[in-house]
């Protein structure tokens, strides 16, 4: 028996595209796998990627939204920003797309066992922690993990991914789900201001706790200042980084930071992890 | 290991023995003049006053163009790669240490790459010992040697009468044995002048300072050396494109009147858009980061990941740098 | 007689004085390789450095490739407000050297102002590679320059070997026009008259008067040995200003980035094209090519189409239009067909 061929793609298909944003420029495909046997090979934990494919226009490495725990499909949720984006959005459902993956390391859920969860996400950047959060809502996961904050952020009410999720997240008990807004454009009943604000307000104990932390930049470095500030040591702070990539099996050597390679030692690193590296990222 | 000989009559017998069993590629000169490895038969092949081939034997192994799949009415399909065996005559033993590089991150790391694999599977590698260094080599100082047989499946020395032939692996093994009609046994004469050469040619070689380089790339990481030597970096390409161990690549698509390819092209570290992401954000903005990450690589997060330098002292960067910058003067100065 | 060792003395001490004064804060020049028929840039900025500098027949370098670069305009007003002050640089011009200035002033694409050039009269510079194959199956243990500007090298044996200068110049010395700065700030040297001038024509002539199929070859034997690497446009002082090259971008994709005959065919085309009246002949990019390709074989062709059409030659006038930037009511029309 042979094996598969790493730069093949799965075929798959779109089910359905879901339209996030008020901009209208990031949209959620579910991919269905044509062959079962190939969705019983694609094993995902939340946090790791895969590559998307369309003939003709390339790939483009995206982090995994679904959780492994939603069966039947993956999530992808896309931002139109360049040739292979564009492309992308313009599919309908039934279009056939190339998946490669699940590639990288996950959120690292042995150690996230029996802990309490601080999640912090800012704008685009809030897709794998969907699925961090589906997984551990799961009901056959719950009981293995502390309480759960999720604090996420966005420019606008609009620009706030998942929003019916979000709603229903926030009638559960069985976790706390903090959204703001750097600018309230519409009614709007939760925070404005941003995600470390929201984040130093709320002062979230960080005992026996692990943060993951997805954002922008400028989001990252000053949540970064707020976790120290609250007591989060470097190790207990989980970042993922975005680097541009192509092979996404750790061959190209495009998407390195030191010796490590963002698609095969990351994306998901910690912040202990990171200070070890070359600030290049 | 093996050693066996051939008298130098006899050469074109094993050349032509080989090309029944597969395509062979041998030194030759070609229409520029310099010498390279030309597909037999190409008239007379050359064995002696070369230095080094302008491009690594990397091509290969990692072509600078390889389609990947193949796609058609939306299906992707694999190429299926020729299946004949390669004979490749005549690689210095800098360019065969290479391939163990690069077997490092293409069968070693997981998942193997199918493409390389196929290709490195079916080519025999006969070295040849280099009795002429030049002044841009330094494999000695990378663990190599010009008479160091790793990486080759035979490792062939230049004699009076002949070629000594030293086989390296057990393919060589069999490859010997399967010629045993055209080849004699070496005495103890010829082992002797084939060592005696071989300590002769390392002797020319002059140093680099490559020792506990991965230590000391790491506590220069900020030193005005990388701006200083960088900001001459053009960004050419040249340096990667030419260097046995360089493995960078880029994948594209291309489409073509309905159907389409995945291509696989040679890219280079040194190049702006290397790392420019799609927000216009670039990590390694300038020629200084480039130049730094082009020796991080190769000396230090190399041995970090794999126990090696990705660097075989070819010295192609050196003798081809339009610029002249010569990485042996950034080992000294890390110091 | 060779100027080489006085002229060296002159730079240094115009080095130093310039840096010392304050009057740049960046000098560009030459310094020793660590190989021989090779120098190296040097980027100074102390005074007491400039004895680095040197001046001989391997001097070939373009370094106005660097001056983009060290002007390049911010890309947006956040850039322009943290951005450093732009450099006042001095910088070392052989004549090809000061004809690409010439042409980047043209394009605006650097501030005279800024510029202080230090040109020098030059006999012709060393191509290593005609040079290498002088000396044949010798290794050059080091190069330099005898009294009558020949090159001495020492080879493997011991012994010394004398090239003569004019069998080892670059193909693009041998095509100059202009070896002497027109434009400068100083000038070092006795001015050297432009060589043959008409020599690239003679050349360009000399594959013309071939039969189609045999200039086809020429251009396939460029083709198929061109690996893509780019060398050639990194090197040259008129490509380096542009952020991304047309053949790099994505959207649209114009050409592929491999080897495919009509990838390296359209690539060289492309660049000659976009060259066109802005190419000054220098031969940075064939010096550059790890290839030894005749990468000038195009933009030869086409400087003599701009010139015959448009009486310009790039690289001369530093207050001319750029020549497609312009358009004259007598302009050749001769290509304009009946539909």
């Amino acid at each position: 028996m042979s094996v598969r061929n790493p730069y093949l793609p799965y075929p798959t298909r779109i089910e359905a595209v879901a339209i996030e944003n008020g901009a209208r420029d990031i949209k959620t495909f579910r991919l269905a796998f044509e062959d079962p046997a190939h969705a019983a090979e694609f094993r995902h934990l939340p946090g790791q990627f895969a590559e998307l494919s369309l003939p003709g226009v390339g790939e483009a490495p995206f982090g995994i939204a679904s959780s492994p725990t939603e069966a039947g499909y993956i999530l992808f949720s896309v931002k139109r920003t360049g040739l292979f984006t564009g492309e992308l959005h313009s599919l309908e459902p039934g279009a056939p797309i190339g998946v490669r993956g699940p590639m990288g390391k996950p959120f690292p859920w042995e150690r996230m066992e029996g802990r309490n969860l601080l999640i912090i996400g800012g704008g685009f950047a809030f897709t794998t922690l969907r699925a961090a959060v589906k997984y551990v809502l799961d009901p056959a996961n719950r009981p293995r993990f502390g309480s759960v904050l999720v604090i996420y952020g966005a420019r606008t009410p609009d620009e706030l991914m998942y929003k019916d999720e979000l709603a229903a997240w926030q009638a559960r008990d069985d976790l706390q789900v903090h959204l703001t807004v750097d600018v309230a454009d519409k009614p709007w009943a939760h925070h404005v201001g941003v995600v470390t604000k929201v984040l130093d307000g709320l002062k979230p104990s960080s005992e026996n706790t692990l943060a993951i932390a997805c954002g922008p930049p400028i989001m990252i470095r000053f949540t970064l200042l707020s976790l120290a500030n609250l007591g989060f040591s470097d190790d207990a702070v989980i970042l993922s980084l975005e680097m541009r990539m192509k092979c996404g099996i750790g061959k190209c050597g495009r998407c390195n930071i030191g010796s490590k390679y963002v698609c095969r030692d990351g994306p998901v690193f910690t912040r202990d992890e990171l200070k070890a590296l070359p600030a290049e990222y | 290991m093996t050693e066996k000989k051939i008298p130098q009559a006899s050469l074109d017998k094993l050349l032509a023995r080989l090309q029944e069993r597969g395509t062979v590629y041998a030194p030759g000169r070609g229409a520029s003049g310099d010498v390279a490895l030309l597909e037999m038969p190409q008239g007379e092949p050359v064995l002696q006053d070369y230095g080094n081939f302008a491009l690594s034997p990397k091509a290969f192994f990692l072509p600078q163009t390889q389609t990947l799949l193949r796609f058609r009415d939306g299906k992707a399909e694999e190429p299926s790669p020729p299946d004949r065996p390669v004979f490749l005559v005549g690689v210095r033993p800098c360019d065969a240490a290479a391939l163990l590089a690069l077997d490092k991150v293409f069968l070693d790391g997981d998942p193997r790459d199918p493409y390389y694999e196929h290709f490195r599977a079916k080519a025999t590698i006969i070295a040849l010992a280099c009795t002429q260094p030049m002044a841009s080599c330094f494999c000695t100082s990378v663990g190599g040697g010009p008479g160091d047989g790793a990486g080759a499946d035979v490792l062939a020395v230049g004699l009076d009468t002949g070629l000594l032939l030293r086989a390296q692996t057990t393919r060589g093994e069999e490859l010997l044995a399967s010629l045993a009609d055209l080849l004699a046994e070496p005495t103890a004469q010829d082992s002797q002048e084939a060592d005696e050469r071989i300590r002769a040619a390392e002797g020319q070689l002059a140093p680099a300072r490559a020792d506990d380089s991965a230590r000391r790339l790491r506590e220069a990481y900020d030193a005005p050396l990388w701006a200083a030597a960088g900001q001459k970096c053009l960004g050419c390409g040249t340096c990667s494109f030419l260097c046995p161990t360089c493995h960078c690549f880029d994948i594209t698509d291309e489409v073509r009147n309905g159907a389409g390819r995945r291509v696989r092209t040679w890219d280079c570290c040194a190049y702006p858009l290397f790392t420019l992401h799609a927000s216009g954000h670039n990590p390694r903005p300038t020629p200084k980061e480039r130049w730094r990450q082009r020796l991080m690589h190769k000396f230090r997060y190399a041995v970090e990941n794999h126990g090696r330098f990705f660097c075989v002292g070819c010295g192609r960067c050196i003798r081809n740098c339009p610029v002249s910058l010569d990485l042996r003067t950034a080992l000294k100065e890390i110091s | 007689m060779t100027e080489s060792p006085q002229i060296e003395s002159r730079l240094r001490e115009t080095a130093s004085g310039l840096l010392r004064e304050k009057k740049v804060s960046l000098f560009l020049g030459y310094e020793k390789a660590t190989l021989p028929f090779r120098t190296a840039p040097l980027f100074l900025t102390a005074a007491d450095e400039a004895e680095r500098l040197v001046w001989n027949p391997f001097c070939s370098a373009n370094l106005a490739v660097y001056l983009p670069r060290l002007f390049k305009a911010p890309a947006d007003a956040r850039e322009a407000k943290a951005a450093p002050p732009p450099p006042t640089v001095g910088v070392v011009l052989k004549g090809c050297d000061a004809r690409s200035v010439v042409a980047l002033l043209q394009e605006r694409q650097v501030p005279r102002e800024k510029l202080l050039l230090v040109g020098v009269a030059c006999p012709g510079m060393v191509d290593r590679r005609k040079a290498e194959r002088a000396l044949g199956e010798h290794a050059c243990l080091g190069a330099g320059e005898d009294a009558r500007g020949n090159v001495r090298a020492v080879v493997d044996d011991g012994t010394e070997v004398t090239l003569r200068r004019e069998q080892i110049v670059a193909d693009a010395c041998l095509e100059c026009r202009a070896p002497t700065p027109a434009l400068h700030d100083l000038l070092l040297g006795t001015p050297v008259a432009g060589k043959q001038a008409d020599a690239a024509r003679r050349r360009v002539a000399e594959l013309e008067s071939k039969p189609l199929d045999a200039r086809w070859a020429r251009f396939q034997g460029l083709a198929a040995r061109c690996i893509r690497c780019n060398a050639c446009r990194q090197a040259c002082p008129m490509c380096a200003g542009c952020k991304t090259c047309l053949l790099d971008q994505t959207r649209p994709r114009w050409i592929g980035a491999g080897t495919d005959a009509s990838d390296v065919a359209l690539y060289h085309l492309l660049r000659a094209f976009h060259l066109a009246g802005r190419c000054t002949g220098c031969g940075a990019c064939a010096r550059a090519c790890p290839m030894g390709l005749d990468v000038r074989l195009l933009s030869r062709k086409m400087s003599q189409e701009v010139e015959d059409l448009y009486g310009f030659r790039p690289g001369e006038a530093a207050d001319a239009t750029p020549v497609l930037s312009a358009f004259s009511l007598d302009d050749s029309q001769d290509f304009v067909t009946e539909p």
